[in-house]
């Protein structure tokens, strides 16, 4: 779609300012270049387009006359949150309007006996539990930019977080949606209800990557916080044994909350900058959280320790108190922002690899980055097999860059071979696109298009993300038939 | 007879055939995924219409299907093709029963912690996945659209696609595992699906609490809700249940737990139920594991269980489907019928049973239609009689969701090879 992009002339573009203005208010359209640079790209730094127009809509109505804009004149438009996506989902397309959310930032329905918190897209992940905290309750899916990433963002990635393994992604907390098609229309998909009837869309937009249209409220799941929780520090030798006792501990019928592995690489990331307490000479580290009922965590923490001790755990500490439990937490939180300390640049994947598989993928990018003389820090979700592997470059160098990223393609094209996928939370986008056909056909990827023309026929929303090579939508017409069709008794001679 | 094969009707004796309700020209064994692609294939290029199924225990989910060429059976593709303890994982074919494949996950000591009804009547994964029933564990685990993370399936033209993965965290490309979760396969002809497994509790208690009034029932459920507990099942059951279950005989209303854990962790919480809740019930029984074996049957079988008429599922807020007990039990419309109700709290699900002569039960589902749409609910009916099918659909409203979910259908199947009428009323 990009390359195809129709370039504007200047009387176009003023009348369309104006409609826009006319919907918005002068006050929620960007269009002054040295504002627009501030959207020319999301996490993912490495890929920057300036947008024609930015706007900045209060509510569903005003979202749905831009879109019917957009489909009127066939400009491709791109939702955004907080533009902290890590996959380019949120990257503008040339000549295309950016609808930023982040002025629909209300949470409109807290409905604590129904457990369902009802809000805008724009509000920050962090905003529901703060909204919820006081009666018991929080909102579970809990990515490490929660302070900063919007709800709209986490339902287009189905984003995870450190407490996944046990409850589920963003997918397994949102009950419904209202969103703006791509043609202007407004619908709902679920509500309040914990189930629903039907062919489940919903399970189709969380994780569409902002493809199927834009988000405009979002009904969550909201739980009860745990009775208890507590978090055991373990340090290895060897990163293998660290893999390996998280194998044990799941078999022995214990799920944490989460499980979390980082490398010595990590730990002496983070020690030069949060200094979290971590020792600096272990192979890797070990965070357990167990919640739940006490008397149930009350009989895990003993178990999980003797696990972690046979699997050849050094040291063992168990977390006094809140403080040094948000103190262990601390390190693995700040990981990826340690890396910058340590590194000029780097680059973050996500693949995700079965549990079983752990010591053998970790050895294999260890010889990657042999190979490619550039070194790989690790940090990940161990419990769900998430890999964040970050592997740490100088843009300075000449070819450095080229040589990270081709790197980080070999450790995607490891995971897939021993039976994962090339990412787990931070979605395709723009970033990963390339590398969706290692894990899918042609067929599999068209399978794909048939739900986005379901959605979308024009293509408008967010082109260029996710699907490898562009794709139009063929109006489905009947099969071709025989000119003299069979009669169904035939069918026995098939096989 | 050709191998794999049937003509109904030819003489031969097929293998078990259900009572489709329709007379296909042939019924189709297929043993490989390959031969499901050339049936489906061949039906395509000749418009010849093609029903799958495995067990036959739930057919009478979804509208009636109209002419359809062949039935399609899943049953020869009955096997476990991979599962790996270490990373709870499997990947079964979607004929085999589910009961089986739970023996088979079982033998490792983890779970495949969906009970929907029929389970041990022949109930396979391939039913389950397209009709998304479940049963009382589905308080803790959710239903097979938590537990799903990959397929193999067939298209309408014919094509293999595998979607999805073997791991349990995956965001690449749209979920259409989930999709194809309560299609009724309508979309794709499922052949295998991989699921996320749990491991096996190694202590579990059941309760049964009797009320003698729904005001105290209610104020429990909400108590139990709100404690810091986590049953695997929890269940309000009406007073006709509570005795016909043998739950609590006599009680107006009556709640049904179970509890799954370290033992310590399992009476515990057991006692903080009792603590919460005791100056509500009129009876609280503690019952082990074995001795609550029939209970939790008959709780799964309901309302498939409960003879003539049609059941309903409604899926509603939390707080409405421990309100709808005294909705249904008290009002005037159902006067002419027998209705019985369970609840399942967490879930917000209310299943409800109808028998009663033919007008008095078409207005009992307007009674509930009505009822679950001003609840903020959905409701869908099953099994209902031939006579009152006309007047009694399987699905009620879909909201503004349905031109979306026809454009999914006539995108994935465009020549409705599929009998996409099982949702999409003919009418
Ligand atoms: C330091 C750091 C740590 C992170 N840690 C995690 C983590 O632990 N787990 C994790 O999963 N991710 C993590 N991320 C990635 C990122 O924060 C998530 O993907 C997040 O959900 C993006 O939210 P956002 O509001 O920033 O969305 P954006 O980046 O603005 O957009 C993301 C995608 O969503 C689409 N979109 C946004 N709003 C809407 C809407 N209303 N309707 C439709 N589509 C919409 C956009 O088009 C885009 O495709 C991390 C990122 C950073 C920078």
């Amino acid at each position: 779609m990009d390359s195809q992009a129709v370039k504007r002339t200047g009387r176009w573009k003023s009348r369309i300012a104006s409609e826009l203005v006319e919907i918005l208010g002068a006050g929620a359209v960007i269009s002054a270049e040295d504002e627009l640079i501030a959207y020319e790209s999301d996490g993912l730094t490495g890929y920057r387009v300036r947008p024609l127009f930015v706007v900045l809509p209060s509510s569903t109505e005003e979202v749905s006359r831009v879109v019917g804009l957009c489909n009127r004149e066939k400009v491709p438009f791109v939702p955004r949150g907080a533009g902290t996506g890590l996959s380019g989902g949120a990257l503008p397309s040339r000549e295309g309007i950016v609808i930023s959310l982040a002025r629909m930032n209300r949470i409109l329905d807290v409905d604590i006996p129904n457990r369902v918190v009802v809000a805008e897209p724009g509000v920050v992940n962090i905003s529901v539990t703060d909204a919820v905290s006081a009666e018991g309750f929080y909102y579970a899916p809990d990515p490490s930019s929660q302070i900063v990433c919007t709800i709209g963002g986490n339902v287009a990635e189905n984003s995870g977080g450190v407490h996944c393994l046990k409850y589920g992604v963003t997918t397994n907390h949102v009950l419904g949606v209202e969103m703006v098609l791509p043609d202007g229309e407004v619908v709902t998909l679920g509500g309040p209800a914990p189930e629903s009837l039907g062919y489940d869309l919903l399970s189709l937009v969380v994780g569409s990557e902002g493809l199927l249209g834009i988000v405009t409220k979002v009904f969550l799941r909201i739980i009860k916080k745990p009775q208890m929780v507590k978090t055991l520090f373990a340090s290895f030798e060897r990163i293998e044994d660290a893999g390996a006792s998280v194998s044990a501990i799941i078999s022995s019928g214990v799920i944490p909350a989460g499980m979390e592995i980082m490398d010595n690489l990590s730990i002496n990331a983070v020690e030069a900058t949060v200094g979290a307490g971590y020792p600096r000479d272990a192979g890797a580290i070990l965070l357990v959280e167990l919640d739940g009922p006490e008397a149930e965590v009350n009989v895990q923490v003993p178990a999980v320790s003797g696990i972690l001790r046979e699997n050849g755990a050094i040291e063992i500490k168990l977390a006094a108190d809140e403080s040094e439990r948000q103190l262990f937490w601390k390190g693995r939180k700040s990981a990826f922002a340690a890396m910058g300390k340590i590194s000029p640049g780097y680059y973050v994947q996500d693949g995700v690899i079965p549990r079983s598989t752990l010591a053998r993928v970790l050895g294999e990018i260890g010889e990657l980055g042999r190979r490619y003389g550039l070194r790989v820090a690790n940090v990940f979700h161990a419990g769900d097999g998430n890999l964040h592997p970050l592997v740490l470059y100088d843009p300075e160098v000449e070819g450095e860059s080229e040589k990270a990223e081709e790197l980080s393609g070999e450790i995607l094209r490891v995971c897939v071979d021993v039976g994962g996928s090339i990412t787990g939370e931070h979605g395709v986008g723009v970033d990963k696109k390339r590398f969706l056909p290692l894990m899918f056909s042609e067929q599999e990827i068209d399978t794909m298009n048939l739900v986005r023309c379901a959605f979308d026929e024009e293509g408008l929303c967010n082109p260029g993300k996710v699907f490898p090579t562009p794709r139009t939508c063929v109006e489905p017409g009947m099969q071709k038939r025989s000119s003299e069709t069979a009669p169904a008794k035939e069918m026995g001679e098939l096989f | 007879m050709v191998s794999g094969f049937h003509v109904p009707g030819s003489g031969d004796t097929g293998p078990d055939v259900p009572e489709f309700g329709f007379s296909p020209e042939v019924v189709l064994y297929p043993e490989t995924v390959e031969e499901i692609s050339r049936v489906l294939g061949f039906a395509s290029r000749n418009g010849i219409r093609v029903f799958p199924f495995a067990g036959g225990t739930k057919l009478f989910l979804g509208n009636p299907v109209g002419a359809v060429g062949a039935a399609l059976s899943l049953k020869r593709l009955d096997s476990v093709l991979f599962h790996e303890p270490s990373d709870m994982v499997s990947t079964v074919e979607c004929g085999m029963e589910v009961s089986e494949f739970q023996n088979a996950v079982g033998r490792e000591n983890q779970i495949f912690p969906v009970d929907p009804p029929r389970l041990n009547s022949g109930s396979t994964v391939g039913g389950l996945v397209s009709t998304n029933l479940c049963g009382p564990m589905s308080t803790r685990y959710g239903t097979c659209r938590e537990l799903i993370l990959g397929i193999r399936a067939v298209r309408a033209d014919g094509e293999i696609i595998n979607l999805g993965g073997k791991v349990v965290k995956n965001v690449a490309g749209y979920d259409i595992p989930k999709l194809m979760v309560g299609s009724l396969g309508t979309l794709c002809v499922l052949a295998e699906a991989t699921f996320r497994l749990y491991p096996r509790q190694p202590f579990s208690r059941t309760i049964v609490l009797g009320f003698d009034d729904h005001i105290s029932c209610s104020r429990a459920a909400g108590a139990i809700l709100a404690a810091d507990v986590v049953p695997t099942c929890f269940e309000i059951l009406d007073e006709k249940l509570s005795s016909e279950f043998a739950a609590a005989p006599g009680a107006k209303r009556s709640l049904l737990l179970r509890f799954d854990s370290f033992e310590e962790a399992v009476l515990e919480q057991v006692r903080q139920v009792r603590e919460i809740t005791s100056g509500d019930f009129a009876s609280f029984t503690e019952i082990g594991n074995e001795d609550s074996q029939e209970l939790w049957d008959s709780a799964r079988e309901f309302p498939f269980s409960s003879g003539a008429g049609f059941s309903s599922k409604l899926a509603l807020p939390v707080t409405a489907s421990i309100e709808v007990l005294s909705g249904i039990e008290s009002n005037p419309a159902l006067l002419g019928v027998t209705a019985r109700c369970l609840s399942r709290p967490a879930r917000g699900v209310a299943l409800v049973s109808v028998s009663g002569d033919d007008q008095e039960a078409v207005r009992a589902a307007r009674f509930l239609e009505n009822l679950a749409d001003s609840l903020g609910g959905r409701i869908m009916f099953s099994g209902v009689r031939r006579e009152l099918r006309e007047e009694v659909k399987a699905w009620g409203d879909f909201g503004d969701a349905l031109f979306l979910m026809k454009n999914i259908k006539r995108r994935f199947d465009p020549g409705n090879i599929l009998p996409g009428e099982k949702i999409f009323d003919a009418n």
